[in-house]
């Protein structure tokens, strides 16, 4: 079952057309992460599914009808998304943000509700922020705040959370955390997650369902371990590479081929 | 027994639970308003401190007329400075508190919306585009005062369209608005400069003082319209205290929340030109006024977004303070009270720059 689809979804910035006529169907209850190389259109494809971006053609259907003519404060009660570098306010608060949220939530005259206090205190119990609350954002390590704007997402409470490259900029220590963080909320409550990650192996590991792009378009998706073949790599990334057992998971890790010498042949 | 045991350590969790740091609750019935406890209280000083202000500028000037006198005045009590309080002084002392407020208000949206502090009335555009209108009429011949603040008005909101307009490239990107308008700025500060050349030299002169932002001689009669207008305004300046805090953030985040980004910022916009476009009109462009109370209050309140309430008392106080200071500086010459605020503003324009570049890098975004 896919509470949102995409359909011959085309996409593009001014005259450049970045994804072609893409079919999309995303399993529920999974952990689905796009992956491919630069500007192969990941990116471009999730902020379509978090209506950020209109479609140039096709359209982007949720419980089968088309963002578009859904309110955005609708499709926010259902859908969380986060951008690849959100900027907060100002010296704003880890609490004042993750409540922010509750936006979608919210009237003007019901501004903080007990559901809401509820929800931003669960949120950042999960992403292990709490201690952080009365803390300025502006000064948090690059670890920490990440988890703070996947807080954010939470407080939303959505079925569907999609993440643009929320492990950009984060050493891999952060990187692992983060994306443990959201196998878990995945699994504790059968939320229904998109990522996009440019790193095909942490992709491999954490994905139910892989998606492979190239050049605006999907080479191939299912499951990791059928997906991820050195023909694959080659294809995608045009990469030579040996794809072996991840020694941890047994999911496919790509090793790239042997790194320049001097006096090697080239 | 054993259940409510049970549930005690919920319910305290459900009492302790994470609330934005430093607001609180209020509720009446289904309805909860979040107050931040430093605004409200700074707010509280404010107001105080607008009143000292006020009495200070009623009793202050040519006659001293003692504070308990000006009171008694104001209750409208029978006193023996009745004329020279009541009919000489507290009718302008209104205006410059409206301008103030209006100012303040004003600079708070447009600073809010282009994530900018640069970005007020006087900076990019909209006082300009009032100046060069109203001082183009003036150079036609237009001379009355019940005319021109119509025509200030509009200049002002036909500059805010065309920055807007121009600005706009599939969606309001905050330092091309703010660009724009400093180009509209200038390009608009020529064309009054043509005027006044072109024009009669006692017209030149009198454009001149107005293009400072004066309040000399301003009586009920401009201080009416602009109260009426402002307090028709209320509920538009309660919507863009709350609307504000949906668009402090990025585009795509605020979207992913559902907010309607470009209707919420045209609102915020539109509400912040009319009344800039409203206080030129009555006072001429009283420089950095606009630009200076928002960031003051923000300072005091430390809030993430600029304080509305704050920044309009913030306004009225700058304005009538340095209306009193105008008066009775150079006395018995009347200096406008532009040249005070722009005196104070500049170098605060200059201090904002200078740190707004360091700050950018070292504090970065991503």
């Amino acid at each position: 079952m896919s509470r949102i689809v995409a359909r011959e979804l085309t996409l593009a910035y001014e005259d450049r057309t970045v994804v072609h006529e893409l079919d999309l169907a995303v399993p529920d209850g999974q952990v689905s992460v796009i992956v491919g190389p630069n500007a192969c259109g990941k990116s471009t494809t999730l902020r379509a599914l978090g209506r950020l971006l209109k479609p140039r053609g096709g359209s982007v259907l949720l419980d089968g009808t088309e963002l578009a003519r859904i309110p955005t404060r609708k499709i926010a009660q259902s859908i969380g998304l986060l951008p690849q570098s959100p900027v907060a306010p100002e010296a704003i608060t880890v609490a004042d943000l993750v409540s922010r949220g509750r936006q979608p939530h919210q009237h003007w005259w019901q501004q903080w509700s007990d559901e809401d206090e509820r929800a931003v205190t669960d949120a950042m119990e999960r992403t292990d922020v709490t201690a952080l609350a009365d803390r300025s954002v502006d000064e948090l390590s690059g670890g920490q705040r990440q988890r703070v704007w996947i807080a954010m997402a939470l407080a939303q409470e959505t079925d569907l959370l999609l993440l643009d490259e929320p492990t950009t900029f984060l050493d891999i220590a952060h990187q692992v955390e983060v994306l443990d963080l959201v196998r878990r909320l995945n699994h504790d409550q059968g939320r229904t997650v998109v990522i996009v990650l440019h790193d095909l192996n942490q992709a491999a590991r954490y994905a139910d369902h892989l998606v492979a792009m190239k050049a605006g378009r999907i080479v191939a998706e299912g499951r990791p371990g059928e997906v991820v073949t050195a023909e694959l790599v080659r294809e995608v990334f045009g990469l030579e590479s040996v794809v072996v057992p991840d020694p941890v998971t047994g999911s496919p890790l790509v090793v790239p081929g042997a790194p320049y010498r001097p006096g090697s042949s080239p | 027994m054993t259940t409510a045991l049970k549930e005690a350590p919920e319910s305290v969790a459900g009492a302790d639970g994470i609330r934005p740091a430093g607001y609180t609750r209020v509720r009446i019935g289904r309805a909860s308003f979040l107050l931040h406890r430093r605004a409200a209280a700074m707010a509280g000083a404010l107001a105080v401190a607008l009143a000292a202000v006020c009495v200070a500028y009623l009793s202050v000037g040519e006659s001293f007329v003692p504070p308990s006198e000006v009171l008694k005045v104001l209750l409208g009590q029978p006193a023996a400075n009745e004329l020279v309080v009541g009919t000489l002084r507290l009718p302008r002392m209104v205006v410059g508190l409206l301008v103030g407020l209006a100012f303040g208000i004003a600079g708070a949206l447009i600073q809010t919306v282009a994530r900018n502090p640069l970005a007020s009335p006087d900076i990019i555009g909209i006082s300009q585009g009032a100046s060069a209108l109203t001082v183009g009429a003036m150079t036609f011949g237009v001379t009355s005062y019940t005319v021109l603040p119509y025509l200030s008005v509009a200049g002002g909101i036909v500059a805010a369209a065309l920055v807007y307009v121009f600005a706009w490239r599939g969606g309001l990107h905050a330092t091309r608005f703010v660009l724009i308008g400093i180009g509209f700025a200038i390009a608009l500060r020529s064309i009054t400069t043509l005027f006044l050349t072109k024009g009669d030299y006692l017209v030149a002169q009198q454009a001149q003082v107005w293009m400072t932002g004066s309040l000399n001689g301003r009586g009920w009669d401009s201080a009416a319209p602009l109260g009426w207008l402002l307090l028709a305004l209320v509920p538009a300046v309660l919507w863009a205290a709350y609307a504000q805090r949906t668009v402090s953030m990025d585009d795509d985040t605020a979207t992913a929340l559902g907010v309607r980004l470009g209707r919420v910022r045209l609102g915020l916009v539109l509400l912040g030109v009319v009344l800039a476009s409203v206080a030129t009109g009555a006072a001429g462009p009283v420089d950095f006024v606009a630009l200076l109370a928002p960031q003051i209050a923000r300072r005091m309140t430390r809030t993430a977004q600029i304080p509305l309430l704050c920044s309009a008392l913030m306004g009225a106080v700058i304005v009538v303070l340095a209306d009193l200071l105008a008066r009775r500086l150079l006395s018995p010459t009347e200096l406008p009270v532009g040249v005070l605020t722009a005196a104070v503003g500049a170098p605060y324009l200059i201090w904002l720059i200078v740190r707004g570049r360091t700050g950018r890098t070292a504090g970065g975004k991503a």
